[in-house]
């Protein structure tokens, strides 16, 4: 294993690049998914048409595309950014429209019978929101959320066929480099595996609060 | 819109509010289209000179190429997945441990694994275990064997959505095990999964794109790249068309997975289905409990 040790720091530093595209790409892509959602479910119809068609676009483009023609061609209309923050774009950009239509599905749930009880009730539509819809929709949509974010773990593996040092394309290289794929990559892949099945449990401890809650 | 029971049926005070926001975001809209196409336009995208190659008929023949090599793997891996999967969900529902219990560590590995990383680890393994295949097989395996997981599980929740008069059933008849899963459960698991499995093609579709990694197999998206580098003005054109028809085809698979939904859902009531990347997980563990 001593092969290992001059990429110690290379592997450190891919797992902190892997760690920053989950991070960001979670909290760009549920403030953005929120607000898709929130057109979606709007009185006004150019939001509602705006919403679909951007879902319609961003979730039926492979992400591979889309990071691809972000990275090689987008500079050629003079919109370049570095590599990293490219990469949370596309991120957040495929997934926003998974979280979304989550969301929407979970705002779904809610009876119809109880929104016509709250409003004769006198509640006004915040207060239905805050009090009646929101509870509700977050509480359904723990465990698809988790799918969403383990999905999101999955494919910043991705922003290595645009060459950011992340774990994927940390463990290629030095595997590559020292010849040593099967223990290289498949430690990488344990890596994977092992945030993965953290993820999962803990998605399902949260979901069996929220249950309680219920 | 299904959902348009959230708000209520607007008063002429909120209706010409309304009318007012939908001006105002039309009138957004029309702008940001605005900025799109002079950003477009600024950088010569809709040059004729851009556009020229494309009046030759061997740069569509490339890219249509590139287009069935992606529907070549994704259709090989999707009936290998297939035909791993349902062995995979058998095993997952056994009652013996030691092949239960196998099954379940390599369903969670391989739906744990990025895609890219497998084809990785595939691409070089591999050869270095004496097994010299070309980059298509490199492709369908890792395509295969991360879909196999997702298909085990489908079949096993398939399986275990059925009622349980029809292994009752089978076994009160005399069939054996294997006959029995054979001929009456997993048939019935199959059909209650169908849109799952399309939607799991959908998937499997979206991942062969990452050929573009290995260089020997020319996908879409690496025949529209490598378009871009004879044609230096054309490769956002060429890449923008490659997202086009991925997109298409995405469209018209998620459409057929729906119309197969909402037919056997009259055909038996509202049945648990999966319907997309994220709802095939889910289904699962929702049947599963």
């Amino acid at each position: 294993m001593s092969f290992l040790l001059p990429h110690l720091g290379e592997f450190a530093w891919g797992i902190a690049f892997t760690i920053g595209l989950v991070v960001l790409g979670w909290l760009g892509a549920m403030i953005l998914g929120s607000v898709l959602a929130i057109m979606r479910v709007s009185p006004i119809r150019a939001a509602r048409i705006a919403a679909a068609a951007y879902i319609l676009v961003f979730r039926n483009i492979p992400i591979p595309v889309q990071m691809v023609l972000f990275v090689f061609g987008f500079p050629l209309l003079g919109i370049v950014f570095p590599l990293f923050p490219s990469a949370v774009i596309v991120l957040i950009a495929y997934h926003a429209s998974f979280v979304c239509e989550t969301l929407r599905s979970g705002l779904n749930t809610v009876a119809a019978g109880e929104l016509e009880a709250i409003r004769t009730l006198g509640f006004t539509p915040f207060g239905t929101m805050r009090h009646l819809v929101l509870p509700q929709a977050f509480a359904a949509v723990v465990q698809p959320m988790g799918n969403v974010l383990i999905l999101l773990v999955k494919n910043t593996s991705v922003a290595a066929i645009v060459g950011v040092a992340e774990l994927t394309f940390t463990a290629d290289k030095v595997a590559i480099e020292e010849v040593q794929a099967f223990i290289v990559l498949g430690g990488a892949a344990l890596a994977y595996v092992v945030i993965c099945i953290v993820l999962k449990r803990f998605v399902s401890l949260l979901e069996r609060r929220v249950a309680f809650s219920k | 819109m299904s959902t348009t029971t959230l708000f209520e049926e607007p008063g002429p005070r909120a209706r010409r509010r309304n009318r007012a926001l939908e001006v105002a975001s039309w009138l957004i809209a029309a702008g940001a289209a605005y900025l799109v196409i002079r950003t477009l336009n600024k950088s010569g995208a809709f040059d004729a000179a851009a556009w020229q190659p494309f009046a030759q008929w061997g740069v569509w023949k490339q890219l249509g190429l590139g287009l069935l090599n992606n529907l070549r793997a994704a259709v090989v891996g999707m009936l290998l997945s297939m035909f791993f999967g349902c062995f995979l969900g058998w095993g997952l529902l056994s009652k013996r441990k030691i092949v239960r219990n196998p099954c379940r560590v390599f369903t969670d590995i391989f739906n744990g694994v990025p895609i890219l990383l497998l084809l990785f680890f595939i691409s070089l393994v591999l050869p270095s275990w004496g097994l010299p295949l070309s980059d298509f097989w490199f492709l369908v395996i890792a395509l295969s064997l991360y879909s196999s997981a997702v298909v085990g599980d489908l079949v096993r929740a398939g399986v275990l959505a059925l009622p349980r008069g029809e292994s009752e059933a089978a076994a009160a008849l005399g069939f054996s095990e294997i006959q029995s899963m054979w001929l009456i459960l997993l048939p019935q698991a199959l059909r209650l999964m169908s849109p799952a499995l399309v939607s799991q093609m959908v998937i499997v579709f979206k991942g062969t794109t990452l050929a573009f990694v290995l260089g020997g197999y020319f996908d879409l998206l690496r025949s529209a790249t490598v378009l871009g580098a004879y044609y230096s003005r054309s490769l956002l054109q060429a890449q923008v068309i490659a997202a086009i028809a991925f997109m298409l085809i995405n469209i018209v698979l998620s459409q057929i997975a729906s119309a197969i939904d909402r037919k056997e859902k009259q055909r038996y009531g509202a049945q648990p289905v999966a319907l997309d990347e994220l709802d095939t997980n889910r289904a699962a563990t929702l049947l599963a409990r």
